[in-house]
């Protein structure tokens, strides 16, 4: 408690609402504190249990894998994470590579796209915006497995399987419905004030897209750019059918080669390397949320 | 940003898009082109198959091996889990893109048989492109279709089997299994061996809702699984008679209650009987190995292969061939012939893959992994002479028709399990499986 | 704004031309929204068009679809399995749906407020939805809900023994799968917590001076100004759902067991397409699919404008 009450004697910092609030007498509040922290780590436990006991599990030896529903036991290796490490004629290490390309790619292209799209569908004026909104909408409402094969084929007549072009380049031309409509819907909860002064200070659309929508909209943009992560991550379907090369692996498809459902599977491998793979989605989590968090509270001041 | 620019874009895109789908439309079957794969090896070759990433392991080494005999060959390697691997099978089919040199099975090579997608292989084989000369004559033939002409040249061999967990089988005083027996000494085996086994622990799998132990079943009667016509070549109440069988043993608590089979994870190496609580699985012959391995992790027992039960008509044990086939749409036919030769008939090579999908055809093989200088486990060599001594005894093959990989097996499980958790009568379930596969096979 | 209503458009956009000296702005609206065209008309109008034309044929994959008219949709009626997915579909929809969106704004009102370690808390509480679609989770599912699983480990310490399989039971292996997904609220409680932090604080704090209580505030002030977000993840949730695909794929490695217990929808249509390669068929029950989600979104959109407040309507 004590660095939060010496907080509002920072002088650089912007003053938040519930500095405000610290000062008042603590009275039971250190007890309610600690109350809540307590219901919160019971419930992070019981739910993260199945993810600690994977972690737990990698550190087995490979036939004790699943030797009991304890997150301890009585000899600890690393030796799952030197196999996993060095799996298939690569390693994980490129595997990582290439799903980072993969992902960085999808992320910059739906960020480009699919605020652009968004701006428009939320600000501006057109001729059949109702009917173009309805088809945004409807490309989600079809279950993409009955599109695969015409993609597939679409792209195998371009020659781009074996490629990464499938699964970034489309991306640039906002074919996440989704993103787009979550940026329609944030825009929205935005008021048009701001808009209209800097209409009058002589901003155009582009103007007013990137110096008041886009710095007001930080929140979307990391939801967008996090889930994006987490889809290109975790996808599994779209490299399957695009890169068959072992070559251009990704390391969802390094994670399927541990389990063999004709032969062996190695689990013990298999969670060292699934552990290993959260990493990058937790530190860009990490790294995004202050988007999330510093969103309007600092950016709408200006 | 500016309209032309949009225009310009617009006019590009629908132009892709145009040509895109024109091009589709157009993509004809083209009958297999028929090959004596004989010709220049060289260029650019696919292989693809199915695996983790051990048998990668073992089939990229082999494929150096071949890249050192045929250096001028480029060989591009695709690979994934079985049932990922046949999903993009199909997708790369539906495109005309299927990889050159492609892995089959018996189970499911009608499927791509009726649709020619694979080329006919009868005429490499006698140009001497491939040479089968080392394979029995009974175990090529697991790479026929149903129109008699070879489509994939065996490499591997997969036999059903029952496994048994003999420290268990001693524990519950029954000990080791028979060299050979019929269906009532089995049942007496397991029903007599339930009581004196430890708590959570079962005497068999749940053999209703398994195919496999369904044709050693039906096949030592003398049935025909699957007719000419492709379509169930046995009656409804044969298929009661097998059924009432492991229902019984299911409400007496001999063989494994469903709910616990339906939670089994894929894979023999993750099955009951690895982790112990099964004394008798009912498994390909040639997971003995990676079974005994999660068993020792355990402290489990050690485990036997058995024969199933014979019948009136003989032995049950069915032959499940697997190896690689040419695709219709490969253009660099006669270095895919070269690739299947070598990687059926080279000693070396498949010493070195050490019969990682099944017992080797090539007999100089299998000779070399049995032979006292082997460096296999013993276990692996073991379940090498089993097969050996299965394939001498004139196994049975069974003609899986186009459709048996999509519906038959699904339907076997899901129909049996219906009744075993009470969810349907015996009578509704095999009317409903007969109707379900019946409308999907031939 | 009530009776304006009356009068307005189905879809809730903003229509009145009060901005852009009351012409539309065609030019700019081109240029902003060209990517998207291209991507349209490249990438996703002819997939789906084709798709719509494959509903109409008997096609295999392996050779060229063959024109067969309705019989595709004909056939859905009598086809057992088909209704058995629908039922599977509709219960859970009708479960899940809620309790995802009351369990995350929960959790987001807990993760919003003034707290310490609320960066390691968030992140924790968004874990289990990075895991995705994982090849591992499969595993761990078996693990909590198995015969010799956490949940009967539990169980057995209070007494309650012999409860057999949660995966494995027909009658309970839907609930299980109900739970995985729950498992993974996160992207939705990101959603609504982002939605949180654009309620401008001078609001909360003028109602709070006021003298309004916290559930007033919440309900008065936080909730309408948050509506376009709840109705996004009340839509998504809802279209999400019935399309749900991968937390049972996993689990029950593409079967929909035991006994097509967990036959969701696109399960069921994903074997038809691929394992018993009917890809007609299948596309016949997308393009159902995707009517009744229409019908569902239009109701969705018509009811917006009594409960959905825009910031660019006030």
């Amino acid at each position: 408690m004590t660095t939060t009450l010496s907080a509002p004697s920072q002088p650089t910092r912007i003053p938040r609402p519930w500095d405000a609030r610290t000062q008042r007498p603590a009275g039971n509040r250190v007890v309610k504190g600690i109350i809540k922290h307590a219901v919160l780590l019971c419930v992070l436990l019981i739910m993260l249990y199945p993810l600690l006991w994977m972690v737990g599990a990698s550190f087995r030896p490979g036939n004790q894998t699943f030797a009991g529903l304890s997150l301890f036991s009585d000899t600890y290796t690393l030796q799952n994470y030197a196999d996993g490490w060095s799996v298939g004629n690569l390693n994980f290490s490129k595997y990582f590579v290439n799903s980072a390309i993969i992902t960085i790619g999808q992320i910059v292209g739906n960020l480009f796209a699919c605020s652009l799209t968004a701006y428009a569908f939320a600000r501006l004026e057109f001729p059949f915006k109702r009917v173009l909104f309805g088809m945004v909408i409807a490309t989600m409402l079809l279950p993409q497995h009955v599109t695969l094969i015409p993609k597939y084929i679409i792209f195998n007549q371009m020659g781009w399987v074996d490629t990464y072009l499938p699964l970034t380049v489309p991306h640039f031309f906002a074919v996440d419905a989704f993103f787009i409509f979550l940026m329609v819907q944030f825009i929205r909860t935005l008021p048009t004030s701001l808009d209209e002064s800097a209409r009058i200070d002589g901003c155009g659309h582009w103007g007013i897209f990137w110096r008041i929508i886009m710095p007001m909209s930080l929140p979307a943009i990391g939801t967008t750019a996090m889930f994006t992560f987490v889809w290109a991550w975790n996808d599994l379907l779209g490299p399957l059918l695009y890169l068959p090369s072992s070559d251009l692996w990704t390391v969802s498809l390094g994670l399927n080669s541990f389990l063999d459902q004709t032969g062996q599977s190695t689990y013990g491998t298999l969670f060292a390397m699934a552990t290993l793979s959260l990493a990058p989605i937790v530190g860009f989590f990490i790294a995004s949320q202050r988007l999330l968090v510093e969103g309007i509270a600092t950016t709408g001041l200006k | 940003m500016t309209k032309p620019r949009s225009r310009r874009l617009l006019a590009g895109a629908a132009l892709v898009l145009g040509v895109a789908l024109t091009s589709t439309a157009c993509l004809n079957q083209g009958p297999a082109a028929s090959s004596d794969g004989q010709g220049e090896v060289g260029g650019t070759i696919q292989v693809a198959w199915w695996g983790g990433e051990s048998r990668n392991a073992k089939t990229n080494a082999v494929i150096e091996q071949f890249n050192e005999d045929f250096p001028e060959v480029t060989t591009e390697t695709q690979s994934a889990d079985y049932a990922q691997y046949f999903n993009r099978l199909n997708v790369q089919a539906s495109s005309r893109s299927l990889p050159c040199v492609v892995q089959m099975q018996d189970r499911q090579v009608n499927d791509y048989v009726k649709r020619q997608t694979l080329q006919p292989l009868d005429d490499m084989v006698a140009s001497g492109a491939i040479d089968t000369s080392k394979i029995p004559p009974a175990v090529l033939d697991g790479g026929r279709g149903s129109d008699g002409k070879l489509y994939f040249i065996p490499y591997g061999i997969a036999w059903d089997a029952l496994m048994v967990n003999t420290t268990l089988a001693e524990e519950a005083g029954v000990g080791a299994p028979p060299e050979s027996w019929d269906w009532d000494q089995f049942v007496s085996y397991v029903s007599q061996a339930k009581d004196r086994l430890p708590d959570g622990t079962y005497a068999v799998a749940a053999g209703g809702e398994e195919q496999n132990a369904f044709y050693a079943w039906a096949v030592g009667q003398g049935i025909e699984v699957f007719n000419a016509e492709g379509q169930l070549g046995f009656t409804k109440e044969q298929l009661k008679e097998y059924w009432s069988l492991w229902l019984d043993l299911q409400e007496q608590g001999i063989a494994l209650p469903p709910d616990m089979s339906a939670e089994e994870p894929p894979g023999a190496d993750q099955g009951y009987l690895a982790t112990g609580q099964l004394m008798v699985g009912v498994l390909p012959g040639n997971s003995l190995y990676v079974s005994q391995q999660t068993l020792d992790g355990r402290d489990g027992g050690q485990l036997q292969a058995a024969r199933y039960p014979d019948g009136p008509a003989g032995i049950g044990n069915i032959l499940v061939a697997s190896g690689f086939g040419i695709s219709s749409n490969c253009d660099n036919v006669p270095t895919s012939a070269a690739f299947i030769d070598f990687f059926t008939n080279d000693v070396d090579a498949q010493v070195a893959f050490a019969a990682d999908n099944g017992a080797p055809t090539n007999t100089d093989v299998l000779d070399a992994l049995t032979a006292e200088d082997s460096e296999l486990p013993d276990l692996k060599r073991d379940e090498l002479e089993q097969y050996r001594a299965i394939s001498e005894d004139n196994p049975p093959k069974v003609n899986y028709p186009p459709g048996f990989n999509a519906v038959f097996q699904q339907a076997f499980t899901r129909n049996y399990n219906e009744v075993a958790f009470g969810r349907l009568t015996l009578d509704q379930a095999v009317d409903s499986f007969f109707n379900e596969t019946n409308a999907s096979l031939g | 704004m009530t009776l304006a209503t009356a009068t307005e458009p189905p879809v809730a956009l903003p229509t009145t031309p009060r901005r852009g000296r009351g012409r539309t702005q065609l030019l700019p609206a081109l240029a902003f929204l060209t990517p998207w065209l291209v991507g349209m008309v490249l990438f996703t109008f002819g997939p789906m068009l084709y798709s719509l034309y494959l509903s109409f044929t008997r096609y295999d994959l392996l050779s060229n679809p063959e024109w067969v008219g309705l019989q595709n949709y004909a056939l859905m009626g009598s086809d057992p399995r088909f209704w058995k997915s629908v039922g599977v579909t509709l219960t859970y929809v009708v479960v899940f749906v809620p309790l995802l969106q009351v369990v995350s704004m929960l959790v987001a009102l807990l993760l919003n407020s003034r707290l310490r370690f609320l960066t390691g808390y968030r992140a924790l509480f968004y874990l289990p939805s990075l895991m995705g679609a994982s090849v591992a989770v499969a595993a761990l599912w078996r693990q909590v809900f198995g015969a010799d699983g956490l949940v009967n480990a539990v169980l057995g310490l209070v007494g309650i023994e012999n409860v057999g399989s949660w995966v494995g039971d027909p009658a309970r292996a839907l609930g299980t799968i109900i739970t995985l997904n729950l498992w993974a609220f996160g992207s939705t409680m990101i959603i609504f917590l982002a939605g949180l932090r654009q309620v401008p604080r001078e609001l909360l704090e003028a109602a709070e001076v006021d003298g309004a209580s916290k559930i007033r505030r919440f309900f008065s002030i936080t909730l309408p100004m948050m509506t376009p977000l709840v109705f996004f993840n009340v839509l998504m949730g809802t279209i999400n759902a019935f399309q749900s695909f991968t937390g049972a794929y996993v689990v029950s490695g593409g079967s929909g067991g035991p006994v097509d217990s967990t036959l969701f929808y696109t399960l069921y249509l994903y074997e038809r397409g691929f394992t018993q390669l009917q890809m007609g068929y299948a596309s016949a029950m997308a393009w159902v699919l995707l009517l009744v989600l229409a019908v569902v979104t239009g109701i969705f959109f018509r009811s917006s404008r009594y409960w959905v407040h825009y910031g660019d309507e006030s």
